[in-house]
């Protein structure tokens, strides 16, 4: 065997043998020290669960309004992304003109890779802009977040929909046209149920992107202790932000102890999202491309 | 004897809950929303009034947010926050500019700390000068085990940070491979898990984890910081944008209020009188 | 499929109008940086020193730093792709291959900070113990973004190789070549293209990554010469000072530090575009 085989062989075993030594460590180093915690207490503290919910007391040495916080920016998020990110992707994949098809996919291209630090960047610039024009009592907060949020996630909710679209045969658009179904029938008929699937993927691997961002929501309104979320404008506690600053400053062990479960809660959050994304889009390649 | 009893009960949680709610009382039936963001140092106070008003009036919402004293004077300034913090006093051009009002609650010390296993228990400002500026870059010149110093600073807008450097420091530059940490309690942290670091904190962050250095002779405690003997000292101020109204007037109050007092004790300060 | 007239009213209007926001963003952030600079002239943004108290805005340690640091992690990163890649296209055996490709799909739902929250407490006191210094330092920076880059950077390359592969196999498998030699003398090499610009896609996440270097490098101002020393990147450096009063040469830096980055991202993704429109897609 030649040398440079031999080199990659070794390269190739070594760095797999690394990679999945690392995440094993990893995951079991969380799981060991956040795993105990998980329970009741972690989430509520010492305020009974059900009036905790409700919100009828406010939970103190507790994750429930940091999750409450995420969950609701989550929902915040998708209701400014994902008409947006669905309709830009049909457009994209079944109306535009070449032209158009250029730029709109050159302007999506450019967003998705902006960091996330600029984006929240923008989001304080636009804020403090609105309050010297058209809104002078306006603040950072869940809103402000969640718009920003949004934008960060746009990129990825257009080019799942517009991929599951371009995934589909073109038999079925033959067949639709065979039949006289018009063009607006069509799309809302046979393509979009057709791709259905592969669109709900797109729209829980956004969710997964939008429930981990830090440094977006760091600049527009997560603060460390605020309480469940009080509304559209005010500021909230998230649970990405709640793992950051523990690991920089923790007062005592039972502090720390939260963090390890913060974050094995949101790798269970955004793993969970990730493989349901993962199993929808599977299901509509192997339904309509035959991939196994 | 079992009626006695319970009426005994009863009166006391009566008297207790009517003694104890007193100063909370302003906060009865009022609503909405109060956001104070700035001096990390602050925050331990802040947070504990807060919970106690919240659970008093759940109608309420109090968030606190750190960012150092630069974030307190810009989010009170630019209206982002109703209260904003500085562990400095405020500059005439950042009054004259927003319109702020200052509220002076607490003094505290800044202390040089360490590891509380380093053997470098004194040290005078001279060699903490010599330290942050890089002069001095191994604990055995300063009488420690031998090893590099890991030194620790705050970000640029730390009030703490503007102390330390006005009367440890002077004229001396800071050196730029210092460290940044942004929060008083991140300093905690990074102070206590690191044999060979250096930082500096307000006083009422000193506990078993983190060890106050003996500074030209004079102990870091709350006490020398009343009494003028330890130099580094500041007061902790709340600023608001023109005279405070309604929820933050109402929570001015109860900072100065004798049950703020007392958190502001336990939390390691020295609480001021209103002036 | 259909062409832009027949489409419905409103889904024009939403795209165009998504088309507006992300060029309204550009604008916003390019305009600030370019404000920032043309009033700061000054401050010497682009000079060595930060320095607020005398009035030294310098950025260029904190270029240096995110270069330097996305470089080293780009570096890492890409070695450990191009191996596990190699592991997943049959140069190792059916069952490892199964396993990593599991686990690299499950890395990239790990979110960065808890990459970072994890470092904090496993990396840092190793590397304080090990080589001295505070741990905080470009060394644990650089490793958790390599390791973070892994997943993205393994998953393109392989359905880059794969397609290749599966254009070249029956040639191959004419010629009497080993999956091995294969691998190594007829898929790689042509699909240089393909590992390029995954170790694009690396560069432009590790650039642009805020989380891992503000809890992981130490954020000194200065030109970090060994692993060991502390350094700050642009993007902590936005961070960080957001904090400060407004008006000032802190803030003119920070908006400057958004528009350099937004202007690297730019360059990333139209590069990215570039070497995407040559050659047979993959």
């Amino acid at each position: 065997m030649r040398k440079r085989e031999m080199s990659l062989l070794l390269l190739s075993r070594l760095s797999a043998l690394l990679v999945l030594g690392v995440l094993g460590g990893l995951l079991a180093f969380l799981i060991s020290r956040g795993g105990p915690v998980l329970g009741k207490e972690l989430f509520f503290g010492d305020t009974p669960p059900l009036e905790a919910l409700l919100g009828l007391r406010p939970v103190w040495n507790g994750l429930w309004p940091a999750v409450a916080g995420t969950l609701f920016l989550l929902l915040l998020t998708m209701a400014f992304a994902v008409l947006p990110g669905i309709g830009c992707g049909v457009y994209l994949s079944c109306f535009a003109s070449p032209r158009e098809k250029y730029w709109l996919s050159l302007a999506v291209d450019l967003l998705a890779g902006i960091p996330s630090i600029v984006m929240g960047l923008f989001g304080f610039l636009l804020i403090i802009f609105l309050r010297r024009t058209l809104l002078p009592r306006g603040s950072t907060g869940m809103l402000l977040a969640a718009f920003c949020l949004a934008l960060l996630v746009l990129p990825s909710l257009i080019v799942a929909t517009r991929s599951s679209l371009e995934a589909l045969p073109d038999s079925l658009l033959l067949a639709a046209e065979a039949l006289g179904f018009s063009r607006g029938q069509t799309l809302r008929h046979v393509l979009l149920p057709a791709a259905g699937q592969g669109i709900l993927g797109g729209v829980m691997l956004a969710l997964g992107r939008a429930a981990e961002d830090t440094a977006v929501i760091m600049l527009t309104g997560a603060v460390a202790s605020a309480g469940l979320p009080g509304g559209l404008t005010s500021k909230f506690e998230a649970l990405p932000f709640a793992i950051y600053y523990t690991a920089a400053q923790y007062a005592d062990r039972a502090e720390l102890d939260r963090g390890y479960g913060a974050a094995l809660v949101l790798l269970c959050l955004s793993g969970g999202l990730l493989f349901l994304s993962w199993r929808l889009q599977r299901n509509l390649e192997r339904r309509w491309k035959g991939v196994r | 004897m079992v009626k006695k009893l319970l009426s005994a009960v009863i009166l006391l949680t009566l008297f207790g809950f009517s003694a104890s709610a007193s100063p909370l009382d302003p906060f009865r039936g009022m609503k909405g929303s109060l956001d104070i963001a700035g001096g990390t140092a602050h925050i331990p106070v802040m947070k504990q009034a807060a919970q106690n008003i919240m659970t008093f009036n759940p109608d309420i919402r109090i968030t606190v947010a750190g960012g150092g004293s630069g974030v307190g004077v810009q989010q009170v300034g630019e209206g982002i926050a109703h209260i904003g913090n500085t562990g400095r006093p405020l500059k005439p051009e950042e009054m004259e500019k927003y319109g702020l009002v200052t509220h002076p609650f607490a003094i505290d010390g800044v202390a040089v700390a360490v590891h509380p296993s380093n053997p470098v228990k004194a040290l005078t400002s001279a060699q903490v000068a010599d330290i942050y500026s890089g002069k001095i870059t191994d604990w055995s010149e300063v009488g420690g085990t031998p090893g590099a110093i890991n030194v620790f600073g705050r970000e640029d807008g730390s009030g703490t940070r503007d102390n330390f450097t006005e009367k440890v420091l002077g004229k001396q530059t800071i050196a730029s491979s210092v460290n940044v940490v942004s929060s008083n309690g991140a300093m905690k942290t990074a102070l206590s898990r690191d044999v060979r670091g250096i930082g500096y904190v307000g006083i009422g962050y000193l506990d078993d984890s983190v060890a106050g250095v003996t500074l030209d002779g004079v102990e870091p405690t709350q006490e020398n910081a009343a009494k003028g003997t330890y130099s580094v000292v500041r007061y902790l101020y709340m600023n608001t944008k023109g005279q405070p109204e309604g929820l933050t007037a109402a929570f001015i109050d109860y900072i100065y209020s004798p049950e703020g007092q007392k958190i502001i004790e336990e939390d390691g300060y020295i609480p001021l009188p209103r002036k | 499929m259909f062409s832009s007239s027949s489409s419905p009213p409103w889904l024009r209007t939403v795209s165009l109008g998504v088309g507006a926001i992300l060029a309204s963003v550009f604008a916003f952030i390019l305009f600030s940086a370019l404000a920032a600079l043309l009033r700061g002239v000054e401050w010497e943004f682009f000079g060595a020193v930060w320095s607020p108290r005398e009035e030294k805005f310098g950025l260029l340690p904190m270029i240096y730093g995110s270069l330097i640091l996305s470089f080293s992690a780009l570096a890492l990163g890409w070695v450990l792709s191009l191996g596990c890649c190699c592991t997943l296209r049959g140069l190792g055996p059916r069952w490892l291959a199964k396993i990593l490709l599991t686990s690299l799909r499950f890395m990239t739902a790990i979110p960065t900070v808890v990459y970072g929250f994890a470092a904090v407490f496993l990396l840092v006191p190793v590397i304080r113990s090990a080589f001295g210094g505070s741990g905080f330092s470009w060394l644990a920076a650089a490793v958790m973004l390599a390791l973070q880059g892994v997943p993205a950077m393994t998953l393109t390359m392989d359905g880059a190789l794969q397609s290749i592969e599966e254009q070249t196999s029956l040639t191959a498998a004419a010629l009497g070549l080993t999956p091995v030699q294969h691998l190594t003398w007829v898929v790689l090499p042509a699909s240089k293209k393909w590992l390029l610009s995954s170790a694009l896609l690396g560069y432009g996440r590790a650039l642009g990554d805020t989380l891992l270097p503000i809890m992981l490098a130490g954020n000194a101002p200065q030109f970090a010469a060994s692993p060991l020393e502390s350094l700050r990147t642009l993007t902590a450096h936005i961070g960080l000072t957001l904090s400060t009063g407004a008006g000032g040469g802190e803030r003119s830096s920070l908006l400057l530090a958004g528009g350099l980055l937004l202007v690297n991202s730019m360059i990333v993704s139209l590069t990215a575009r570039a070497l995407a429109g040559r050659g047979p897609a993959a």
